[in-house]
């Protein structure tokens, strides 16, 4: 595990919660990923313009633009991206109501959040390039 | 002809009165038509009198007993006439006359007065055509009769008589289809019969002091009431009409009722989803605010486990125990939010088609063991062919698991009471009219009427403390309005509870492809 892959995946957090972001960014980290946080969704997509990350972890309810807008305008971009989506309520209709046919996978996980559940399908959505 | 006469003595010329027949021909003549006369006229009475001895039913029999008195006397002045043709007696033939005379005189005296009532007797003729008319009239009434028992008989609302006797004790007397359609009695079983032996305990129990009111103060009635009955809950509105008899007492009760029950459970569907829709909305609220925090200190807390890995052995220690209790509280407080979203109807899932009948059958399966440790049979009754509806397989799943649960522990409450009671629950699914009715009925403790209105709200629970915190039952009525359909409970005459899941019934997969498609 500490053997670092050459290129570490990257990973874009939208979390308004400063606190939870920290501690999630704290985790990411400590497992190999690269990890850029946004306080929100406008933010996010911003960091995404700058530089498209590898996946999306976003909160849904934020300020500015909330998560199903900031999927939208990241899957313009990158059709393929992984995203996951972690969320205290989530929508009707579970992931269809993120995703298209064709686009990229879609997880959704409640808070509070299960961290090593979260982690495992990090590594599944995101393969060890090393 | 002379010679023959005189051969047995000829009559006397020279009788009085006779002077003028001066042949013996008109003698002859004379003599025969007198015999006849007479012998017709005691004929005649003999007529009527065997008419008066038959006829008992003549209205004025006197006058013909007095008609035959006075043919028969004519008849023998007649042939007293004759007989003295060949034998004068004055004095007798004299007699005979005056006697004769007299009864005349007294029968044409007594016909005068009596005339007018001769007069007014009806002719066989009007008889007939009175007859007649009360034929008809008759006919008429038994068609009207007829009409109105088919109108009756016919009626969407349930009609009753009953008899109130003198002792105030109640007989019922007449009931017409409807009531054994509402009620689910038999007329045959009713009629004569006291209310408290034929009809449903629950329907004697409500109704009979109504009417006992309604026959003492003998004032028209209305009222309300829902009851278990052996066709199922039903609502019925009822309004009684007290009948009087000539002595101005209270004789019998006209009782009609119509059945409310559809627009009672849509009233109450109408509430029970308004007060889930508030619930849910209160759920969807309460579990996105409280995961915020819980989701930022279960984070953090992992944090410090990462931190303890570092220290000392007896801090270390000291530290992991405290985490752990933490976190153990909070994965609890996480649970609880869980079961609240879900109640919300927000837990993800694609809406699918698939058929109740299987999901009934795995729910089943699954509750099976659990309930055979507690010494409760699980039965299935119906679902013989699929029925498919529209929703989350997975959530109706839960909810039946929910309900069998629920069903246990009330099975057990009554088995601390009666040790023997018997612990069982049936499962019936069926399709009804495009529905899927799932029914469960246990043998428990049943619902009680006071709380029959709270049992899908949430955290209500009759239950002891730790042993539910009410959320089972409102996910269960959460995830069939979720589904598009409800959920109701009642307490059937035989004791226990019943639950029934109504679910629309979806179209069957390539069912519908229009033939259209086919061809092409």
């Amino acid at each position: 595990m500490t053997a670092a892959p050459s290129m570490p995946r990257r990973i874009l957090l939208a979390e308004d919660e400063v606190l939870a972001a920290l501690a999630i960014q704290d985790e990411l980290q400590s497992e190999g990923y690269a990890v850029d946080v946004a306080p929100d969704g406008q933010a996010a997509l911003e960091a995404a313009r700058r530089a498209m990350p590898d996946l999306l972890l976003t909160d849904l309810r934020m300020p500015r633009l909330d998560g199903i807008g900031l999927i939208r305008a990241l899957r313009g971009m990158a059709p393929l991206l992984p995203v996951v989506v972690m969320t205290g309520y989530a929508p009707a209709g579970g992931t269809a109501a993120f995703r298209n046919d064709g686009e990229g996978p879609v997880a959704l996980f409640s808070k509070p959040l299960d961290m090593d559940a979260l982690l495992e399908e990090l590594r599944r959505l995101l393969p060890s390039a090393g | 002809m002379i010679s023959t006469l005189a051969a047995f003595g000829a009559p006397s010329l020279a009788a009085p009165g006779l002077c003028v027949l001066v042949t013996p021909q008109l003698a002859w003549l004379h003599l025969l038509s007198d015999v006849a006369i007479g012998l017709a006229y005691l004929s005649i009475p003999a007529v009527l009198l065997v008419v008066l001895l038959r006829r008992r039913d003549l209205a004025y029999p006197w006058i013909v007993g007095l008609f035959a008195l006075f043919i028969t006397a004519c008849g023998l002045t007649h042939l007293m006439h004759a007989w003295t043709m060949f034998s004068p007696a004055p004095a007798t033939d004299t007699l005979l006359k005056a006697i004769t005379a007299v009864i005349s005189v007294a029968v044409a005296v007594l016909l005068w007065p009596i005339l007018p009532r001769l007069l007014a007797l009806r002719s066989p003729a009007a008889l007939a055509r009175e007859v007649e008319e009360r034929r008809a009239a008759e006919s008429r009434a038994r068609a009207s009769e007829a009409r109105m028992a088919a109108f009756i008989a016919n009626l969407a609302e349930a009609v009753f008589v009953v008899r109130v006797w003198p002792g105030g004790n109640m007989e019922i007397e007449t009931v017409n289809p409807a009531f054994e359609r509402i009620f689910g009695v038999r007329s045959a079983d009713l009629a004569g019969a006291t209310p408290e032996r034929v009809l449903p305990t629950s329907l004697v129990e409500q109704a009979l002091p109504r009417w006992r009111i309604a026959a003492e103060r003998g004032e028209t009635m209305e009222y309300e009431l829902t009851g278990d009955l052996p066709v199922g809950r039903r609502s019925w509105q009822t309004v009684l009409v007290p009948l009087r008899g000539p002595d101005g007492r209270v004789e019998r009760l006209l009782g009609s009722a119509r059945d409310v029950t559809a627009t009672r459970r849509l009233q109450a569907s109408l509430v029970q989803s308004a007060r889930l829709a508030t619930v849910g909305t209160m759920c969807a609220g309460l579990a996105h605010e409280a995961s915020q925090p819980l989701n930022t200190a279960a984070l953090w807390l992992r944090r410090v486990r990462a931190v303890a890995r570092d220290l000392a052995p007896e801090p270390k220690a000291a530290l992991v125990r405290a985490v752990a209790v933490l976190e153990e509280q909070m994965q609890r407080a996480g649970e609880l939010v869980s079961r609240i979203r879900a109640l919300a109807g927000a837990e993800p899932g694609v809406e699918e088609s698939f058929d109740a009948v299987e999901v009934v059958g795995a729910a089943i399966r699954a509750a099976t063991p659990g309930a055979a440790a507690r010494g409760i049979s699980l039965a299935l009754r119906g679902g013989n062919a699929p029925m498919p509806v529209r929703g989350s397989a997975a959530r109706l799943e839960q909810a039946l698991l929910n309900l069998l649960a629920n069903a246990g522990d009330a099975i057990e409450e009554r088995r601390r009471l009666q040790p023997n009671a018997p612990a069982r629950v049936e499962v019936d699914v069926r399709d009804d009219s495009g529905r899927v009715l799932i029914t469960l009925r246990d043998s428990g403790a049943g619902i009680p009427e006071a709380v029959r209105d709270s049992i899908f709200d949430p955290f209500f629970t009759t239950k002891d403390p730790g042993r539910g915190i009410g959320l089972g039952l409102p996910f269960a009525a959460a995830a069939a309005r979720a589904m598009g359909g409800s959920i109701e409970a009642w307490t059937p005459p035989e004791g226990g509870a019943c639950f029934r899941i109504e679910l629309p019934l979806a179209e069957a997969p390539g069912a519908s492809a229009p033939l259209g498609a086919v061809i092409a």
